[in-house]
C-alpha cells in the first residue's frame, strides 16, 4: 500500500511549508530515512526524511510551492508506477486568480437612467499611492464627463477596467489596499470579469422611488425612556397600567414601586394606554459616509448650483416624488425653497412650508428629539464620517410607509448624490 | 448555650478532626509550640505531637506544594498561611497544582486539602498583612472558598472542609479571633453551598461575607429603629454559593446590598451583584450595590486605614437610599 | 513482588521498556508531523535509559511526578500504548480522559502522579508524596523527575530543604540533557549541580544517564536506603534530547550543532549501547531483539490507529472532575 508523504507541521506556529528542492525524482527508488525534500519554514530550511522504503510517485507539489501542512505532496509506492487512484490536487492552483485586498472602487450611477460608464481616462496607474480626494477616474455618461475621486487613501492594487471600455455600473474597476502592492493587477473588464457586489441599475425604475442602499437603514428612535425600576415596569406592565401617566401628572423620576398605588389611583386620561408615542413618530437613519457636502461642492463649480440648501430641499421633494415647499433651516437662517424633483428648478418662495429640513451638521447636536411640529421635520446631525438623519412627523402628517419610503430615499440621496444628478 | 472565641472553634474542629482520622496533619510555620501568632493552635502539638503538628521553615510555596503531593497521596492536610496576604507566594501550588489536578487527571487524582488562613483590616499592620484575597482564589475553578462569619461557622465550616475531597481555602477574620458566640459542645458541620438567613426582613436585603456579617447586622438594626426591615444573608461559603438563598431574598426584597471587605472592583461582591441583576431582574425595585473595601493598598495609619473599610453606618446610608428610591448616581 | 535484578529476564524488560519509549515518541512525532495531533509535545528520545532505569527500580506502589517531558516516565512506569495515544489526541478513553494531553499525561493507577507543565512545578509534589508515607508509616519512595532547567526554581531549595529536615524517603532525579529550553545548561546554572543538594546536607551523585545499568544499580541502592529512612537523596543523570525542546523547535544551530547531535546519537545512544551489551553477554540474540522491536512497532501502530479511530469526550464532560463530589461543576 502506498505511504503518503505529508508537507510535515514543522515549527511551531506553521500553516505551510515551502518545498526548497527535491532530493529525489518521480520513479526513484528511495529508502526509509534518504532525505526526501527540503522545506523552508521559520525561517530555516529542514531536510526530510522518507518514513518507508520503495518508489517516489505522485508528487503533487513542485519546488517552488507552498503548501498547507498535512496535505499529501507525494506518495511512497511499491513500484514506480503511479498509484492508480486519489489524483493529487495542485494546492496552489486556486490562488492565482485571487485579487489583492482592499476597497473597491466601484463604476458609479451617475446618471438616471444609466446602464453602462465609459472609462475616458485613469488618472493613476496600477501601484500608485492615492489619497481620498485624489481623482482616481473620469467617466462619460449620457451627458457629461465626470471626475471621479478615489474616496479611500491607499495604493491602487488593481485596474480592472481600461481606458475607452464601456463598464457596467456597478462594476469593479479598482481595488485600493492599504499596502503598497507587491504586484499590481492591470487588467480589462473582457480578460476576467468581476462579478459585482453591488446593486445593478434600475433602468426602469423611476427616478423618485429609488431603493435607498442598504446602509441607510431606517431604525425607530428609541422614546423618551421614563425612568423607572424594572420591578415597578413589570408589574405595570401585568396590571396595564401606564407609567406616562406618572410623568403626565408631574411625579418626579424615577419610579419605583412605592409608585405603584399613585399610578392605580390617576384617572386614566386620554393619553392612557399608549403614552407618548401618539403625539410624536420619529425615525432615524444612520449613513456611514456622507457624500453630500462633497457634492454640494462640485455642483458649485461645476453645475451652478450656488446654494447647497437649495440643493437639499431639491433632494426632500425627490424623496418625495413631488414638488413641494421645503423650509431648510440653518442655525440663524430659514428659508423656505419651492422644491422641485429637478434641483435647477428649485426656487426661493414665501409660501409657507409643507415639511422642514433643519440642517445641524456644522454644529456640536447629534441627537435631537423636539417631537412633532407643525410640519413634519427630517433634522441632519454629525455621526462620525457619516450623518444621522432623524424624521420626526405627527400621526396626522402622513403614515408609516410614506414616512420610510421618505427617509429611506432621502438617505440615500445624502449618501450617494450623485444618483440625484440631472 | 456556651460560647467560645472563634480561634477556639477553629482549634475544635482541628482537634476532633485530628482524632478522628489519622491521615490528618497541619502544617505551617510556627503551628507546633507556638500555636501561631493568633495562638489558634496552641494545645493541638501537645495532643497530637511535631509528626501531625508539622513547624516548617519559612517556605510558603514549598509547603503549600509538599501538601499538594501529601493530599495527592492519602493524607489530608491543613496547611496554615500566616496571613492571607502571603497567598501570592503560593499561588502556582494552590491554582495550577492543586485546583487543577482533578481535573487534568481526567478525575483519577484528587487533592483533599484545607489552606487555612485570614484576612480583614483594621489591625494597624498596613499594606501586605491586611488583605481579603478570598476573591482571587474564588476566580479559579476547582478551588471550594469558606468565609466564616462567627465561631459557629468557623467550627463547622472547617470540619466540612477537612472531610471534603477537593481543596478548601477558608479565610478566617483576623480581628474576630477573640469574638465569641454559641457554639453546641455535641458535634455539628456546616454543608457547603448553604447561606444563612441571619435576620429576616422585608425592606432591602443585605448580603454580607466573613464580618461583614456583622456590619450587615448593626446597619440593620439602625434601619429597624427607622422603620426600614432589613433581612441579612451571611452565604458562608463563596464556593460554592447559595445562588437560590440570595435570588429568593432578592426577589422578596427587590432591594440589595452586597457588602464584602474584598477590593470592591473585580470582587465578590460584583460577582453577586452580577448574579442578582442577570436572574432576579424584573423583581429588582433599585440597583444591586456594591460596598467592599476602597481600592487602594491597606495604609497604615488609622485614620486612614478604618475608612477603607465599609461599616454599619455606610451600609444604612446607602440603604436608605435605596428604600426611599433615590435616583442612584447617573441612573 | 519484588523483582529479580540478575537475571536476563529483567535486562530484556529494561531493553522493551526503552525501545517502547522510542517507538513511542517515534510515533507521536509522526503524529505531530502530519497535523494530526492537536498542541505540540516535548519528545523524549535519547533520555531513554534514565526514565526506564530507575522506574525498573522501583515498585508499582512507589510513586513519580513527570514532567513536560513525560511520555518516557509514563511508558516507565507501566502506561500502555493505547490509553497514551488516546490521551496524546484528546480522546475519551485517554489515561485523563482527554483533559491532561501530552503535557499532563500519567497512568495514575501505576503511581504517577501526573506530568506537570510548570518547570519545577512538582517538586513539592514529590515531597509531599513522601511526606504521606512517613506520615501514615508506608516505605514508598517518590521519585522527583526534572531536568537541569527546572534546578533554577526557587520551590526546589525549599522542599529539599524540609525533605532533609524530615528525612523523607524522596529521590530527586535531575534529568541533565544539557539544555534549558533553548539555552546551554552552563549559562543558567552557577556552580555544581549536585552541590545544591549537597548544601542541604543530602547524598547526591552524577551518573552516566545513558546507561541504563548505572542508572538501575544507583536507583535500586538508593530507593532500598530510602525506604529505611536514609533518604533523601539527588542524582544527575547525564543525557540528552534527540529533538528539539518541543516538536516545532526545528533550527536549534543557534543554540547546539548538528555534529554535536549526531554525536550522542552515534556513539551513546542508550538503546544501541544497551543491546550490544546484550548481544555480548549472550542475553539475547539480533534475532530476538529485531523480533522485539518489530512486535512494539506493531503494537504502536495499532495502538495508533485505535486512537486515531476512538472517540472525543461527549462536551457534557466539560465540567465533569472540576470537583471530585460535584458530577457537574456548571450543573
Amino acid at each position: 500500500m502506498p505511504l503518503d508523504v505529508i508537507m510535515p507541521a514543522l515549527g511551531m506556529a506553521q500553516e505551510t511549508g515551502q518545498i526548497v528542492a527535491w532530493h529525489k525524482q518521480p520513479g526513484d527508488a528511495v529508502a526509509k530515512g534518504d532525505v526526501l525534500f527540503e522545506v523552508e519554514t521559520d525561517k530555516s530550511t529542514v531536510e526530510v526524511e522518507a518514513q518507508a522504503d520503495g518508489f517516489l510517485t505522485d508528487v503533487s507539489a513542485n519546488k517552488g510551492m507552498d503548501v498547507p501542512v498535512g496535505q499529501v505532496i507525494a506518495k511512497i509506492s511499491d513500484s514506480a508506477e503511479s498509484a492508480p487512484q486519489e489524483g493529487a490536487k495542485d494546492g496552489a492552483a486556486a490562488a492565482t486568480d485571487a485579487l489583492p485586498e482592499g476597497k473597491q472602487v466601484i463604476m458609479p450611477t451617475l446618471g438616471m437612467a444609466q446602464d453602462t460608464g465609459l472609462l475616458v481616462k485613469w488618472h493613476k496607474a496600477a501601484g500608485d499611492p492615492v489619497a481620498t480626494d485624489d481623482i482616481l477616474f473620469e467617466v462619460e455618461t449620457d451627458k457629461s464627463t465626470v471626475e471621479v475621486n478615489a474616496g479611500a487613501d491607499g495604493f491602487l492594487a488593481a485596474l480592472l477596467a481600461g481606458e475607452g471600455e464601456e463598464v457596467p455600473v456597478g462594476m469593479t474597476i479598482a481595488i485600493i489596499s492599504a499596502e503598497a502592492p507587491a504586484n499590481p493587477v492591470t487588467r480589462k473588464t473582457s480578460a476576467a470579469p468581476v462579478a459585482s457586489k453591488t446593486a445593478q441599475p434600475d433602468t426602469d425604475a423611476p427616478p423618485t422611488v429609488k431603493q435607498a442602499r442598504p446602509q441607510a437603514k431606517p431604525v425607530p428612535a428609541k422614546d423618551r425612556r421614563i425612568l423607572a425600576s424594572p420591578k415597578l415596569r413589570r408589574l405595570a406592565r401585568e396590571q396595564q397600567l401606564d407609567l406616562a401617566r406618572l410623568v403626565e401628572a408631574g411625579y418626579p423620576q424615577p419610579f419605583h414601586v412605592k409608585d405603584l398605588e399613585l399610578l392605580k389611583s390617576l384617572p386614566s386620561g386620554a393619553a392612557s394606554g399608549t403614552g407618548t408615542a401618539q403625539t410624536a413618530s420619529c425615525l432615524t437613519a444612520e449613513i456611514s459616509t456622507e457624500g453630500f457636502t462633497a457634492f454640494s461642492v462640485w455642483a458649485c463649480e461645476t453645475a451652478d448650483l450656488p446654494d447647497p440648501s437649495a440643493i437639499l430641499a431639491g433632494f426632500c421633494a425627490a424623496s418625495m416624488g413631488k414638488d413641494v415647499n421645503v423650509a431648510v433651516e440653518t442655525p440663524g437662517e430659514v428659508k423656505t425653497y419651492a422644491a422641485c424633483t429637478r434641483l435647477r428648478a428649485t426656487e426661493a418662495t414665501d409660501a409657507a412650508p409643507q415639511i422642514r429640513l433643519r440642517d445641524l451638521r456644522f454644529t456640536a447636536i447629534t441627537t435631537v428629539q423636539v417631537g412633532a411640529e407643525e410640519v413634519p421635520t427630517l433634522t441632519l446631525t454629525r455621526l462620525g464620517e457619516g450623518l444621522s438623519i432623524t424624521f420626526e412627523f405627527a400621526k396626522g402628517h402622513l403614515n408609516a410607509k410614506d414616512a420610510i419610503s421618505l427617509l429611506s430615499n432621502f438617505a440615500g440621496r445624502m449618501e450617494q448624490p450623485l444618483r440625484h444628478l440631472l | 448555650m456556651r460560647e467560645i472565641t472563634l480561634s477556639q472553634a477553629v482549634n475544635e474542629a482541628l482537634a476532633e478532626e485530628m482524632r478522628r482520622d489519622e491521615t490528618v496533619f497541619i502544617i505551617g510555620e510556627d503551628v507546633a509550640e507556638a500555636g501561631t501568632p493568633f495562638k489558634v493552635l496552641s494545645g493541638l502539638v501537645e495532643e497530637f505531637g511535631t509528626g501531625r503538628v508539622v513547624d516548617t521553615p519559612i517556605s510558603e510555596p514549598g509547603f503549600m506544594g509538599l501538601a499538594v503531593g501529601a493530599a495527592m497521596t492519602g493524607s489530608r492536610p491543613v496547611v496554615d498561611l500566616m496571613f492571607g496576604d502571603f497567598i501570592f507566594l503560593i499561588m502556582d501550588q494552590l491554582c495550577n497544582q492543586a485546583a487543577k489536578t482533578h481535573y487534568m487527571s481526567g478525575g483519577k487524582l484528587s487533592v483533599p486539602l484545607v489552606l487555612r488562613t485570614n484576612m480583614g483590616a483594621t489591625r494597624r499592620s498596613a499594606a501586605q498583612h491586611s488583605q481579603s484575597l478570598h476573591a482571587l482564589v474564588a476566580h479559579i475553578p476547582g478551588l471550594k472558598v469558606a468565609m466564616p462569619s462567627s465561631a459557629y461557622e468557623a467550627k463547622g465550616l472547617m470540619k466540612t472542609a477537612i472531610r471534603d475531597n477537593n481543596p478548601v481555602v477558608i479565610f478566617e477574620d483576623k480581628l474576630m479571633y477573640q469574638d465569641k458566640a454559641p457554639v453546641p459542645e455535641e458535634e455539628f458541620l456546616i454543608p457547603f453551598g448553604e447561606a444563612n438567613i441571619k435576620r429576616a426582613g422585608t425592606d432591602i436585603t443585605l448580603i454580607g461575607t466573613s464580618s461583614m456579617v456583622q456590619v450587615c447586622e448593626k446597619a440593620a438594626e439602625i434601619l429597624a429603629a427607622e422603620g426600614v426591615s432589613a433581612e441579612v444573608i451571611d452565604p458562608r461559603t463563596i464556593v460554592p454559593l447559595d445562588e437560590a438563598a440570595l435570588l429568593a431574598s432578592a426577589r422578596k426584597t427587590s432591594r440589595v446590598i452586597v457588602v464584602d471587605e474584598g477590593h470592591q472592583s473585580f470582587g465578590v461582591t460584583a460577582e453577586i451583584a452580577s448574579r442578582i441583576n442577570e436572574k432576579a431582574f424584573y423583581h429588582l425595585d433599585a440597583p444591586v450595590l456594591r460596598m467592599g473595601a476602597l481600592d487602594v493598598p491597606i495604609p497604615f495609619s488609622p485614620a486612614l486605614e478604618d475608612i477603607t473599610v465599609p461599616t454599619p453606618e455606610g451600609v444604612a446610608e446607602k440603604a436608605r437610599l435605596l428604600v426611599r428610591g433615590e435616583m442612584i448616581d447617573a441612573a | 513482588m519484588a523483582k529479580k535484578k540478575t537475571n536476563s529476564e529483567d535486562y530484556l524488560r529494561m531493553y522493551r521498556q526503552m525501545v517502547r519509549i522510542r517507538t513511542f515518541e517515534d510515533n507521536a512525532n509522526q503524529l505531530y508531523l502530519s497535523a494530526k495531533m492537536p498542541g505540540l509535545t516535548h519528545m523524549y528520545s535519547g533520555e531513554e535509559a534514565v526514565a526506564v532505569g530507575i522506574c525498573e527500580a522501583l515498585e508499582t506502589r512507589d510513586k513519580i511526578t513527570s514532567t513536560h517531558r513525560g511520555h518516557g516516565h509514563c511508558v516507565a512506569k507501566g502506561a500502555e500504548f493505547k490509553e497514551m495515544f488516546c490521551e496524546l489526541l484528546g480522546k475519551e478513553e485517554g489515561y485523563c480522559r482527554g483533559k491532561g494531553g501530552s503535557m499532563h499525561i500519567a497512568d495514575q493507577s501505576n503511581g504517577n502522579l501526573g506530568a506537570n507543565a510548570i518547570v519545577g512545578g512538582s517538586m513539592g509534589i514529590a515531597t509531599g508524596a513522601a511526606f504521606t508515607s512517613k506520615l501514615l508509616r508506608k516505605d514508598d519512595v517518590a521519585v522527583c523527575f526534572f531536568g537541569d532547567g527546572a534546578t533554577a526554581q526557587g520551590l526546589m531549595y525549599e522542599v529539599m530543604n524540609m525533605a532533609a529536615l524530615w528525612k523523607l524517603p524522596v529521590i530527586y532525579a535531575c534529568e541533565n540533557n544539557g539544555y534549558s529550553e533553548y539555552t546551554k545548561t552552563e549559562e543558567i546554572a552557577a556552580g555544581s549541580i549536585t552541590a545544591r543538594a549537597e548544601a542541604f546536607g543530602i547524598e547526591a551523585h552524577q551518573v552516566d544517564g545513558q546507561d541504563v545499568l548505572a542508572v538501575n544499580a544507583l536507583t535500586t541502592d538508593l530507593v532500598a536506603r530510602a525506604r529505611k529512612g536514609e533518604g533523601p537523596f539527588f542524582m544527575e543523570l547525564m543525557t540528552y534530547r534527540y529533538h528539539g525542546h518541543h516538536v516545532g523547535d526545528i533550527n536549534r544551530e543557534y543554540y547546539r550543532s548538528k555534529e554535536e547531535e549526531k554525536d550522542w546519537k552515534d556513539n551513546r545512544d542508550p538503546i544501541i549501547r544497551f543491546r550490544g551489551y546484550l548481544v555480548s553477554e549472550g542475553l539475547a540474540t539480533d534475532e530476538d531483539l529485531d523480533a522485539l522491536n518489530a512486535e512494539i512497532e506493531a503494537d504502536a501502530e495499532a495502538a495508533v490507529k485505535y486512537a486515531l479511530d476512538a472517540k472525543y469526550p461527549d462536551v457534557s464532560e466539560v465540567d465533569m472532575h472540576v470537583f471530585a463530589d460535584i458530577k457537574h461543576a456548571l450543573a
